[in-house]
């Protein structure tokens, strides 16, 4: 942010704040109060939560119970057996949308009657909302009359129709390929964007020094595209962790545990079982490993850059 | 190029000619290329919700084809009607178990609450739209053109906030909604998307404040503006652009937003219309083709305005990206 080093100098370095800066003050205050209110007090409040016995089966004895939700929780192999599947289904889910984010914007990148008209309806998963993105795929998953089977079964690929999310082997990518296939949309845009700042120069000298199409894609396009990849794979990352609608509609964690993944357990343990407190221990693990990730991943990719 | 010696004038012309040749030949291929990429492109992005469509138009009859009828042989509108009729009709088990499955019958008993949900989306939509502009143009001012101890901090800060997942902050957000009393009501809605959406709001609007020249920001002073009038006479009606694409984010996330209203809302008189149409998808006596147009209406408005208003989101959208 280079702006911010670029404006007057106005306001004094030390002491009390300055004209200007109670100006600031009353601006901010109406985000400020909502951002305290509503996302700076849950993240407090859900730690004290955490250290309590809260469940709303028992609304009247709420014993303090120290760090025994943070222990119930890392000790509890389902938990562990739930964190292995958000993170398979992360990174089925971050690869395939890095992948064919890349094609379809190296696509939209060329000049071409028609490519005003695509880079339009790239806009329609986003737009979509996930609920009716989850109706959709199950519809299209539907062992009975989906579109998946008679598409297959019209095709030659299968003999019979076959079950699709009910298959614990299939779940996860099935779940995968829907969510993928709302998010490629942001990822060719955030691609693209590092595609236009590529100098033509590059390529033309990269032609004139004999290199072949793929020696260009590999030497310029790709090292160019490294920060906007940095991007892509922290924000869709974090996407995947969180993600909850999906499992919601397309399976409740089914069929057995097969899509029971962490964002899942914790709903089913505040909301089905009410037990706050270990629904807000778990939250907070989430919420924390999280933040690792996405500051892991920032600093090993702004040390190599 | 190498190879025909250019004092010999056929061999030169033959070498262009290849060349020509070569680059025609280049040409035709780059456009099969780009021809079929995108016809793999559009079918990719476009064939489920196109297939989705084309099942809304079929009857309880045709939609249970096997294979699947791709285009409707005969095309109605039933289900989009038996969604707008609803209210009149009550349905129970016996007018469930009466209607003929080939007319779409089996119409869910909760039918009559889409229309309804609808209208509090829509509600809640531009309520957030409107709070987001409120409550983030001025403080996005205040950090793209005052200089102030802990500027940057603050823009950090307020990014951070949208780093925690919400399926992480439904715990205290639940305790804190109950406790102000405001369960099953559309301000608990209006008040969570709010800051949701603002993070982002505040970020876009910072980008696009900074990148006004600030003299205008001195200019408007010297001419005895305060801040307030500078901001709304001077930096608002230039900042347009980002304002349209504020307002789309805003309602965009809030018309979609699913999880927060599956905690909050408990009756018809604040559920949206993702958690009427989710409803649906749990009941596996409702017809296939009355769920999937009630999936058509819950994507026709925000399709539209992604559609609409193309350039705006993009170039909000980059705005990020340039930044981040």
């Amino acid at each position: 942010m280079t702006a911010i080093t670029s404006l007057p100098r106005r306001a004094a370095r030390f002491g009390g704040p300055t004209y200007d800066e109670r100006n600031a003050l009353v601006l901010i205050a109406p985000l400020a109060t909502v951002l305290f209110a509503v996302a700076v007090f849950p993240i407090l409040y859900s730690f004290y939560i955490s250290l309590y016995g809260l469940k709303l089966t028992r609304p009247h004895r709420v014993p303090f119970v120290g760090l025994e939700n943070y222990v119930t929780v890392l000790t509890d192999p389902q938990f562990w057996e739930a964190v292995g599947r958000t993170a398979a289904f992360s990174v089925m889910s971050v690869a395939a949308v890095a992948v064919i984010a890349l094609l379809a914007a190296l696509l939209l990148n060329e000049e071409f009657p028609g490519r005003r008209v695509l880079s339009a309806v790239l806009l329609v998963p986003w737009a979509i909302p996930y609920v009716a993105n989850a109706l959709m795929w199950k519809w299209i998953y539907d062992s009975n009359y989906g579109a998946l089977n008679g598409l297959l079964y019209q095709l030659d690929f299968i003999n019979s129709y076959m079950v699709w999310l009910g298959d614990a082997d299939k779940t996860l990518a099935l779940i995968a390929n829907a969510f993928v296939w709302k998010e490629v949309p942001l990822a060719v845009i955030l691609l693209l964007v590092g595609l236009k700042t590529i100098p033509a120069d590059l390529y033309a000298a990269a032609k004139v020094d004999g290199a072949n199409a793929l020696q260009r894609f590999l030497h310029v396009t790709l090292p160019a595209l490294k920060s906007s990849f940095a991007l892509v794979i922290v924000y869709e990352t974090m996407m995947a962790i969180r993600h909850f609608d999906l499992f919601f509609i397309l399976t409740e964690g089914g069929p057995g545990d097969a899509s029971h993944v962490v964002a899942w357990r914790i709903y089913v343990e505040t909301f089905r079982n009410l037990n706050f407190g270990l629904g807000a221990a778990m939250s907070y693990i989430l919420a924390l490993a999280t933040l690792a990730l996405a500051y892991a991943v920032i600093r090993a990719l702004a040390q190599r850059i | 190029m190498a190879g025909p010696s250019m004092a010999d004038p056929t061999a030169a012309a033959r070498a262009v000619r290849q060349a020509r040749i070569r680059s025609r030949a280049g040409r035709v291929g780059r456009g099969l290329i780009l021809l079929v990429a995108s016809l793999v492109f559009l079918g990719y992005t476009l064939a489920p919700v196109v297939w989705l469509v084309s099942s809304s138009l079929q009857n309880e009859r045709e939609i249970v084809s096997k294979p699947p009828h791709w285009i409707p042989h005969e095309p109605t509108l039933e289900n989009f009607a038996a969604i707008f009729t609803a209210r009149e009709k009550t349905v129970t088990y016996e007018t469930r178990r009466a209607a003929d499955p080939a007319s779409g019958g089996f119409i869910p008993s909760t039918a009559s609450n889409l229309l309804p949900a609808l209208g509090n989306s829509l509600i809640v939509a531009c309520a957030v739209v409107v709070l987001n502009l409120l409550v983030g143009v001025p403080s996005a001012y205040a950090m793209a053109k005052i200089r102030f101890r802990g500027r940057s901090a603050s823009i950090y800060g307020i990014l951070a906030t949208r780093v925690i997942p919400d399926i992480a902050l439904v715990v205290p957000f639940f305790l804190f909604i109950r406790n102000l009393g405001l369960l099953d009501s559309l301000w608990s809605l209006i008040i969570t998307y709010l800051a949701v959406t603002v993070p982002f709001s505040v970020f876009i609007l910072v980008s696009y404040f900074e990148s006004l020249p600030d003299e205008l920001d001195k200019a408007a002073r010297v001419d005895g503006c305060s801040r307030w009038q500078t901001m709304t006479k001077v930096y608002v009606p230039l900042a347009l652009p980002s304002l349209v694409a504020v307002m789309l984010f805003a309602f965009l996330a809030s018309w979609n937003e699913f999880l927060l209203a599956l905690m909050f809302t408990q009756t018809p008189k604040s559920q949206t219309l993702p958690i009427i149409v989710a409803s649906f998808t749990s009941d596996f006596t409702i017809s296939f083709s009355f769920i999937n147009a009630a999936g058509v209406l819950a994507i026709v408005p925000p399709v539209l305005l992604a559609l609409i208003f193309e350039r705006y989101i993009v170039s909000g959208l980059t705005a990020g990206a340039v930044k981040g």
